[in-house]
């Protein structure tokens, strides 16, 4: 297997606050990555430092071997990265159907015409609709998308990332604010993409029982520096993590038992 | 089921009935000042086409009015309204129209061609110029901004140095008819109909852009501006084309309207002509188009009409008219009408379900 995404001696500061502090991560082709960390551990500043919204202070980014760390950020999802935000972020007044076929025409060459209706481009419209069965909101492709429930607008927003066909898949926290129940669902999803169209998913995750399920590789980050990277099984082994990660978990829901 | 959002086979006969409003609406306005000459004149169909009128003939060079300001607010519209951006400096859009085609014509003598694609020209390089502040102000700022340029142009038209060219503060006057067609005195029907012809170019072509791919794009700018980034879209681009486009088609109107009026004053440039598109477009429904042709209208013959019946207070009415309108047709007519519809639909859908035993889980079905 080969790397996809590598990140080198990444670093950002935000005024006296290192962020992220020296991180080298290594994602391999067709894995499913995850990152962990307790809050404030750097995750989605990391997150957005290799997807190209933020700058790094020092280090680099490189995609297939290639130099990505200065590419602006339209310029990323034509390379094959797509990215999804920890906060819900669509079109809020345009149809499910809408949201979804505008991701879809980004990827084409159509995008400065001006004169034909854009019901005419059929292959968006077709890409559209498989989109929208992969992500099983077909029956509500005519709703405007701020009347979603907050699960089906996360589906979406999975959708519009998923509609280019990118390579790597960039999630944060794709569960952020769904009820208990529901997070399974987005996450099968989320798996049975990863599978069947061979693609590489980089993970930011909160829900630790979530993680270990459905992650082949897990880096866990804490106070902005890599603490540790291995499999599932490992992570879970490993005793720093559980002191750092799990033991401040364990020890904030004694507090809580015990007040 | 998102074939619904397909659109049905074309066919001359689908088109001309899916286009029958817009065909109604331009056979009447052809019609307009034949109806007018014989209720307001009492004088045959032949004067019309003779130029031989009374008032009727005005109220056809109010008519003519009516489609400059659409055009102009037609481009105004696709800017804030489809769009998002706020731009304060739309009138200096119209003006370097309505000056450059002015003093091309009658200063450098230019045939007329030559000085429509002078004018077409320059308002590219204007619309490049208000691109270049895009990317470093947003918002508020960039109104800010675009006052500015506004202004300079404003107090640089009517400035004594450029008298010779601009009239400082009287205006551009002494602009002749370059051709036949464009002479609103001898010819204004023929005039007329040009005009109309031009206005319902535009609306057409608008409408269009709207539907287009790169009009979705514009859409989804006005929507979530960062998101259409993510997309992959890169937006300056698609910003810069909307200012080009506005600023040829206000250009447009500002050409039109030279050569309809006998002077153009400062006051095309000025602050009041960029909040009357933001009037014309806020009455007829913000990023609808049609809006802004029927706010052009309203607009236009409430401002007549008022102020010849009500003289020095009519400031007072159209102003009192205004906050009535914000504040119970926030949406404008058009925007008000499509909202209407919607639920008025809504409504037959939910009785069509009441009789059909209806599913839908809300509505159950009474047996």
């Amino acid at each position: 297997m080969s790397v996809i995404l590598e990140a080198k001696d990444l670093r950002r500061e935000f005024g006296a606050l290192v962020a992220v502090d020296d991180v080298n991560v290594q994602i391999e082709e067709g894995t499913l990555h995850s990152i962990i960390g307790p809050n404030g551990a750097g995750k989605t500043t990391f997150f957005n430092l290799v997807s190209g919204t933020l700058r790094p202070t020092a280090g680099r980014v490189f995609y297939k071997g290639e130099d990505i760390t200065d590419l602006p950020v339209h310029k990323t999802i034509h390379r094959g990265i797509g990215r999804s935000f920890q906060i819900t972020n669509i079109f809020p007044f345009l149809t499910v159907h809408e949201n979804v076929r505008l991701a879809c025409q980004a990827l084409g060459k159509d995008s400065f015409r001006l004169l034909r209706s854009h019901r005419k481009y059929r292959q968006y419209l077709d890409r559209t609709d498989e989109v929208l069965g992969q992500v099983g909101l077909t029956d509500k492709a005519l709703q405007v998308a701020a009347t979603l429930p907050h699960g089906d607008q996360r589906k979406l927003e999975l959708g519009m990332i998923l509609a280019p066909d990118p390579e790597v898949l960039m999630l944060d926290e794709p569960t952020a604010g769904m009820a208990a129940e529901q997070v399974p669902e987005l996450m099968n999803l989320v798996q049975s993409i990863q599978e069947t169209g061979d693609k590489t998913v980089v993970l930011v995750e909160h829900n630790m029982n979530v993680v270990m399920s459905v992650s082949d590789r897990i880096t866990v980050m804490h106070q902005g520096a890599l603490l540790a990277e291995g499999t599932p099984a490992e992570i879970s082994a490993d005793e720093r993590v559980q002191t750092a990660y799990l033991g401040e978990l364990y020890d904030s829901a004694a507090e809580e038992g015990t007040s | 089921m998102t074939s619904t959002t397909l659109d049905q086979s074309a066919g001359l006969g689908d088109w001309l009935r899916r286009r029958r409003g817009l065909l109604a609406s331009f056979a009447l306005l052809v019609a307009f000042p034949f109806v007018i000459s014989i209720i307001v004149d009492g004088q045959g169909l032949a004067a019309v086409v003779n130029n031989d009128l009374g008032n009727a003939r005005f109220l056809q060079g109010l008519a003519i009015e009516v489609f400059i300001l659409g055009i102009y607010a037609i481009s105004y519209d696709l800017i804030l309204g489809v769009t998002g951006i706020l731009s304060f400096g739309h009138a200096m859009f119209f003006a370097v129209g309505a000056y450059g085609f002015g003093i091309l014509l009658k200063t450098f003598e230019l045939a007329w061609p030559v000085a429509v694609l002078v004018v077409v020209i320059a308002a590219i390089i204007q619309a490049f110029l208000f691109a270049l502040v895009l990317p470093r102000v947003h918002g508020i700022t960039y109104a800010l901004v675009t006052l500015g340029f506004a202004s300079v142009f404003w107090i640089v038209i009517q400035s004594s140095d450029l008298a010779d060219y601009a009239g400082a503060e009287i205006g551009l006057q002494g602009v002749e008819s370059p051709a036949w067609f464009l002479d609103t005195t001898n010819e204004r029907f023929i005039f007329y109909l040009l005009c109309l012809g031009i206005f319902f170019g535009i609306y057409v072509l608008y409408q269009r852009i709207v539907d287009s791919p790169a009009g979705r794009v514009f859409v989804a700018i006005r929507e979530n501006e960062d998101r259409a980034l993510m997309l992959g879209y890169n937006t300056f681009w698609f910003k810069t084309l909307v200012l080009v486009i506005a600023s040829i088609t206000a250009a447009l109107a500002g050409m039109i309207h030279t050569m309809h009026q006998p002077i153009v004053t400062p006051n095309v440039a000025g602050l009041f002509w960029t909040v009357t598109a933001l009037l014309v477009i806020l009455i007829g429904g913000m990023g609808t188009i049609t809006g802004a042709l029927i706010g052009a209208a309203v607009y236009r013959l409430l401002e007549y009409y008022l102020d010849r019946w009500f003289g020095g207070a009519s400031g007072l009415l159209i102003g009192a008219a205004y906050v009535l309108l914000v504040l119970y047709v926030p949406f404008g007519i058009v925007g008000t009408w499509r909202a209407r519809a919607v639920r008025i639909k809504q409504g037959r859908d939910r009785l069509l379900r009441l009789f059909t035993g209806g599913d839908d889980g809300r509505t159950p079905a009474r047996e």
